[in-house]
């Protein structure tokens, strides 16, 4: 490990056996357990099953173990990797070799994670990502954090030699926390979410919960039932109303509940660093992650906050990066940032950036869609309810109607689009308030879309794509949605930039 | 840093309304009337199969005449559309991006710029070799959606346009 350039076929650390094995025994119970289940029941009963006795079965799981362990022993042995030139090599695999050969030039981004297992016995795991396919993903499971550290600066730094001739290297290197976020404020963040979906998501769990033990919840409160049915017939509406409320503020609370938790875990000491070339965010509690941007990879940025969070003063912003997968798109994601925190992180993923240029709305048209939307919805939505729980359901319409008509007053005041000279900026957003961003030589390419309906009302929309998003620009009129669409094809034929 | 924001006028810029789209090649019709036809024979023998093996019941008789009935009528109204359909495939290629519009009840029309361009492929199954005709996919890096995917383009023209193209992408580096 002491070799500093890794231009020697180098093995990670011997922690990494067990890492691996740790990897390798999680796999092989998930696989397995359906069939070792019988034999470990057994084996706390103390029978034999199937004429073995728990002696052998204990033998053989020993036996397993041990070729667990070995095979991590021989992974490890036969995982060795090291950098050239131009390139970064891999070797691996037991009896079958294999090489893998990356081009720096063509690593899209290197992450440092580290699991629960792995913060316990200090490594982290370097992750190299690639543009295309996933099966180029690499992932080297232990590394003490220095070295995966130096590894990541010089992946990186060659890397970028090609790109970015011009940038000088600086020798210095400046590592200045840029922000760090407090307790306080990723409890605000968690609390002032959007909690629609995480409503919706325990609704459904615990709707399916209930279907499941509702046979064995009618066997034991069927005399109970019988008992007190003269006496309930009377309070039943009542009783109807105030179960519902009940379970309504019990969802309620688990939703926000549910939404603190997830944002304490996943940007748990959630740091931005600045150093002199790109900028890094390290976050997480039980999967620490450690990434780094860098503004030429870019390929869109999102704003996201809404009323609440607006007025507590925390933004989230989301950087996408060029064929990363879902996954790890939100990872990107930084959160409880303050307004003037983001406009200098703006200033510094996307140096130039100015929010000029004429607001432009969509036609009203829009409305009309949206509503549209909201009565196929809210006829499904009622039929369901009418279904499950009969007509009783219906007064529920009293509040979702408000709800409705707010969604479409929301949805069209939030829509806007912004074309300036080298960014495109598109607001969305009904509870929360989404601006896009996205420098124009960014764009694969544009769409033009109009439905036959849209064609008499001379309607249409564009959809611009980039390599990590699609951004629709929503029913406009088709002379300015000619104008977007001729007006981007220039600015990406005539700049010559790379996209990345 | 020097900073221009001058006005681009409409008219300056190279309009995609003005542009002349080239339709594909009508044979390319044959390919889709025959992948059409084989369809509809098989939920016509689908229904008759239906019709064969429910015959001991006999109120299912009259089911499935409607059937039939109601399947003819999808059947002649998709074939209509799909001509229709076919007429708005229209492509071009301009000096910077290739433009291929489809679609009757949502028309699109994607461009692509060249320099945007991963890789070209042409592929021809064994009907449109037959008709001399051949399929360009042009991959981009970006989402599904800007990956071009023009059918039925006559064999040489779509030989020549890929030409083109990887000529443009070589010349770039």
């Amino acid at each position: 490990m002491e070799d500093t350039n890794f231009s020697k076929p180098t093995r990670q650390s011997t922690k990494g056996i067990i890492v691996i094995f740790a990897f390798n025994t999680i796999k092989f119970v998930k696989r397995y357990a359906v069939l070792l289940l019988p034999f470990g029941v057994s084996l706390i009963q103390q029978k034999s099953f199937a004429r073995i006795t728990p002696l052998i079965m204990v033998l053989t799981l020993v036996c397993l173990v041990l070729v667990l362990l070995i095979s991590a022993v021989l992974k490890y042995i036969n995982f060795k990797f090291h950098l050239s030139q131009d390139d970064f090599y891999l070797a691996s695999g037991i009896i079958n070799k294999n090489v893998t050969v990356i081009p720096k030039s063509k690593i899209q981004n290197v992450y440092i994670k580290e699991n629960f297992l792995q913060q316990l016995i200090q490594v982290v795991s370097l992750k190299i990502e690639t543009a295309g396919d996933t099966i180029s993903e690499i992932e080297i499971n232990a590394l003490d954090k220095p070295t995966a550290l130096l590894l990541k600066k010089e992946l990186y730094n060659k890397a970028h030699v090609q790109y970015e001739e011009t940038i000088p290297k600086e020798k210095t290197e400046k590592h200045n926390v840029f922000f760090k976020v407090t307790a306080k404020r990723l409890l605000l963040e968690g609390l002032s979410q959007n909690h629609f979906k995480s409503f919706l998501l325990i609704i459904l769990f615990i709707f399916g919960l209930y279907n499941e033990f509702k046979e064995f919840l009618e066997v034991l409160e069927l005399e109970k039932q019988l008992n007190g049915f003269i006496n309930l017939e009377k309070n039943d509406f009542l009783n109807h109303v105030i179960t519902n409320v009940i379970i309504v503020i019990g969802v309620i609370f688990l939703s926000f509940l549910f939404s603190v938790v997830k944002t304490f875990i996943v940007n748990f000491n959630l740091e931005v660093v600045e150093n002199s070339k790109a900028i890094e965010i390290n976050k997480g509690l039980f999967n620490k992650l450690s990434l780094s941007l860098t503004p030429s990879r870019i390929q869109n940025l999102v704003i996201t906050t809404n009323r609440v969070k607006q007025y507590l003063g925390l933004h989230s912003l989301a950087v996408k990066q060029a064929m990363s997968s879902a996954k790890q798109q939100r990872n990107f994601q930084i959160v409880a940032l303050e307004k003037e925190q983001l406009s200098v992180l703006l200033s510094k993923l996307l140096p130039n950036y100015i929010r000029e240029g004429n607001i432009e709305k969509p036609q009203p048209y829009f409305m009309l869609i949206s509503a549209l939307k909201i009565v196929v919805f809210s006829v499904l939505l009622n039929s369901l309810a009418v279904f499950l729980f009969g007509n009783v359901m219906l007064w529920i319409n009293i509040i979702y109607m408000p709800l409705a008509i707010l969604y479409v007053y929301y949805a069209y005041k939030k829509a806007y689009y912004i074309i300036s000279q080298n960014f495109i900026t598109v607001g969305s957003g009904v509870v929360d308030t989404v601006t896009n961003i996205i420098e124009t030589h960014k764009i694969q390419g544009v769409i033009l879309k109009q439905t036959v309906f849209q064609q008499r009302r001379n309607i249409a929309s564009v959809v611009i794509i980039t390599a990590s998003k699609a951004v629709t620009i929503p029913y406009i009129s088709k002379s300015k949605a000619l104008f977007v669409y001729n007006f981007l094809l220039y600015k990406v034929e005539s700049q010559k930039k790379d996209w990345m | 840093m020097s900073f221009s924001n001058l006005q681009i006028h409409d008219i300056d810029l190279p309009n995609i309304e003005t542009l002349v789209l080239k339709p594909i090649s009508k044979s390319y019709f044959k390919i889709i009337a025959l992948n059409k036809l084989a369809i509809y024979l098989g939920l016509f023998s689908l229904t008759f199969v239906i019709k064969f093996i429910l015959v001991v019941k006999e109120d299912l008789e009259f089911n499935t005449s409607i059937l039939a009935t109601v399947l003819l009528i999808f059947c002649l109204v998709n074939f209509i559309l799909s001509i229709l359909a076919f007429k708005k495939q229209k492509y071009a290629i301009r000096e910077q991006d290739v433009i291929y519009s489809k679609g009757l009840i949502v028309h699109t029309i994607i461009t692509v710029p060249i320099s945007r361009i991963q890789h070209v492929e042409e592929s021809r199954s064994w009907l449109s070799q037959y008709l001399g005709l051949s399929t360009l996919k042009i991959f981009t890096a970006g989402e599904a959606g800007s990956d071009l995917n023009i059918k039925g383009l006559p064999h040489l023209e779509a030989k020549q346009i890929k030409q083109i193209i990887s000529e443009k992408l070589n010349g770039r580096h």
